[in-house]
């Protein structure tokens, strides 16, 4: 047995549970109440990053400690794609876990972080199974969909969690010299994908996250196979956080009933407004625009 | 055939894991021979737990566990169940959390952290400190599951029992010498059982590639 394991089963531990993102204390301490199962400490939520249209960094490591001071849950913090000494310096703060994420703004347009050379685990986000696939083998210890983070619009998860499904699904009539082909498609070890082909799932916990604003939202990404849900700026962005951030809780424990969602549904008050990703241009590569889209970040 | 259900609490955490070793243990064991027929149950409600002679409560965050539990209507149901001698119970990580009389160090939540009060321990949650401090040793389980003297065992996040309040229904089954960063060593119980039906453990043998600790649990207390 590995290391790895210590660091998947870390991740197995989050299953059936709800992730939020929190930017102060008090925030983290309403979403551990509501019955989070972690937090990811940030400066700032996803939305709010869209309106600056600045760069986007790790977060103080200050703050981040002192939300790691208000609760018991663990604690996750995120670093720039490819930011090697921003997820060192998280290492040494302790966080729980790392997201590499494409909603900071990355640091380097080539590579993404040497997962392995760390000892703390890391989350990735990826909209396929080849992306998926290439983050595992970088050492990525747990994936979530991109989405489309920020927005409320749930339809980029519900695309990237399909993706990675069917992706799946159609390795099961490949022969091994098809497989081969496939994984030099995706640039990753045959074996790695010989694994996801015999047990017809990812070798590690796969979580939705971009765009989750209801409850409904978070059971229908559990339906459609996501083992729990990221939820960003939906809670602290609607009028009532702490019943939202409870019925999100609620309805990913009972995602298949439906008597249930429709009790956890009922008068959350005003959500977060969203954009639709219609509105948003597609515009891959690197800009400075804040108009664009955050899951065509990463490769 | 004596039918013989054993469920898993399926709230949040890792259940499938359990779920899968016990069905593995259950494939591999003839237990229709010796007359006894196991099924292994998700449990989400009072009603699937009605039909369990044994619950399994898994690792996972035991504060959402808890406050979802309460949630879901089932807390009062669990405390019932757990408390009927005639039912085997057992506890990983969070799971023992929840099982435990109290806890030693659950400074501001205490409110929102119940437990179900079964064992007589006190215990101490995240012992070893935060993820960074997860690690796996191989122990010695030899002196209660025959010749098993190489488990490789993976402790994540995890509580340890801190007090044992009642000797006389709790007995120790294993203590992990541990070295703290001052290099002082101490005797940590990671492993008890409460009379012959409750078995409570710190680590997560649903995470090692390993099934005899699953098979102890059911030979040596649902079929006991």
């Amino acid at each position: 047995m590995s290391d790895f394991k210590i660091k998947s089963g870390f991740a197995q531990m989050l299953k059936g549970g709800v992730i939020m993102d929190v930017v102060t204390p008090e925030q983290a301490i309403i979403a551990e109440k509501a019955g989070a199962c972690a937090v990811m400490a940030l400066e700032k939520i996803p939305a709010d990053m869209r309106k600056t249209g600045s760069v986007c960094r790790m977060s103080d490591p200050k703050m981040i400690k002192e939300i790691m001071e208000s609760v018991t849950i663990p604690v996750m913090a995120k670093v720039r794609i490819g930011h090697f000494v921003e997820a060192q310096i998280l290492e040494t703060l302790e966080v729980d876990c790392i997201d590499e994420s494409e909603v900071l703004t990355p640091a380097d347009w080539t590579h993404h972080i040497d997962k392995k050379k760390f000892k703390t685990l890391f989350v990735c986000g990826a909209k396929n199974l080849g992306e998926a696939l290439r983050r595992i083998n970088e050492g990525a210890a747990m994936i979530r969909t991109k989405g489309e983070a920020g927005t409320g619009d749930v339809s980029e998860a519900v695309k990237h969690i399909n993706q990675i499904t069917r992706e799946i699904e159609s390795l099961k009539d490949l022969s091994t010299s098809e497989l081969e082909i496939r994984a030099a498609e995706y640039r990753v070890p045959v074996d790695l994908l010989k694994e996801v082909a015999s047990k017809r799932c990812l070798p590690v916990v796969n979580f939705a996250a971009g765009g989750v604003a209801t409850p409904a939202d978070a059971a229908l990404l559990m339906q459609l196979g996501c083992d729990g849900v990221f939820v960003g700026s939906g809670i602290f962005k609607s009028s009532n956080p702490e019943k939202l951030a409870k019925a999100i809780v609620e309805a990913t424990t009972n995602y298949n009933d439906p008597q249930k969602l429709l009790e956890v549904s009922k008068d959350l008050g005003d959500l977060m407004p969203g954009i639709s990703i219609g509105s948003i241009p597609t515009k891959p590569g690197h800009s400075s625009d804040n108009n664009k889209r955050l899951s065509e970040i990463g490769w | 055939m004596k039918n013989i259900i054993i469920g898993v609490l399926a709230l949040q955490g890792a259940y499938i894991e359990h779920v899968n070793f016990l069905n593995t243990c259950i494939a591999d064991g003839d237990y229709g021979i010796n007359g006894f027929d196991i099924t292994v149950i998700e449990v989400r409600t009072s009603k699937e737990l009605q039909k369990c002679n044994a619950l399994v409560i898994p690792g996972g965050e035991s504060t959402s566990m808890s406050l979802i539990a309460r949630r879901v209507g089932i807390f009062d149901d669990l405390i019932a169940f757990v408390h009927d001698k005639n039912k085997v119970i057992w506890g990983t990580c969070a799971g023992l959390i929840f099982l435990a009389k109290k806890i030693d160090n659950v400074d501001h939540n205490a409110d929102i952290l119940d437990t179900l009060k079964l064992v007589d321990v006190s215990i101490l949650r995240n012992a070893f400190g935060r993820q960074s401090q997860s690690f796996i040793k191989s122990c010695d389980f030899s002196s209660f599951i025959n010749d098993c003297d190489d488990y490789e065992t993976v402790f994540i996040r995890a509580p340890v029992i801190n007090k044992i309040l009642d000797p006389g229904t709790v007995k120790i089954l294993y203590s992990l010498e541990y070295e703290k960063e001052s290099g002082e060593v101490d005797n940590l119980i990671v492993a008890a059982k409460q009379n012959d039906n409750v078995l409570i453990t710190s680590f997560h043998p649903e995470l090692s590639d390993d099934f005899r600790f699953h098979k102890y649990f059911i030979e040596d207390f649902v079929l006991k």
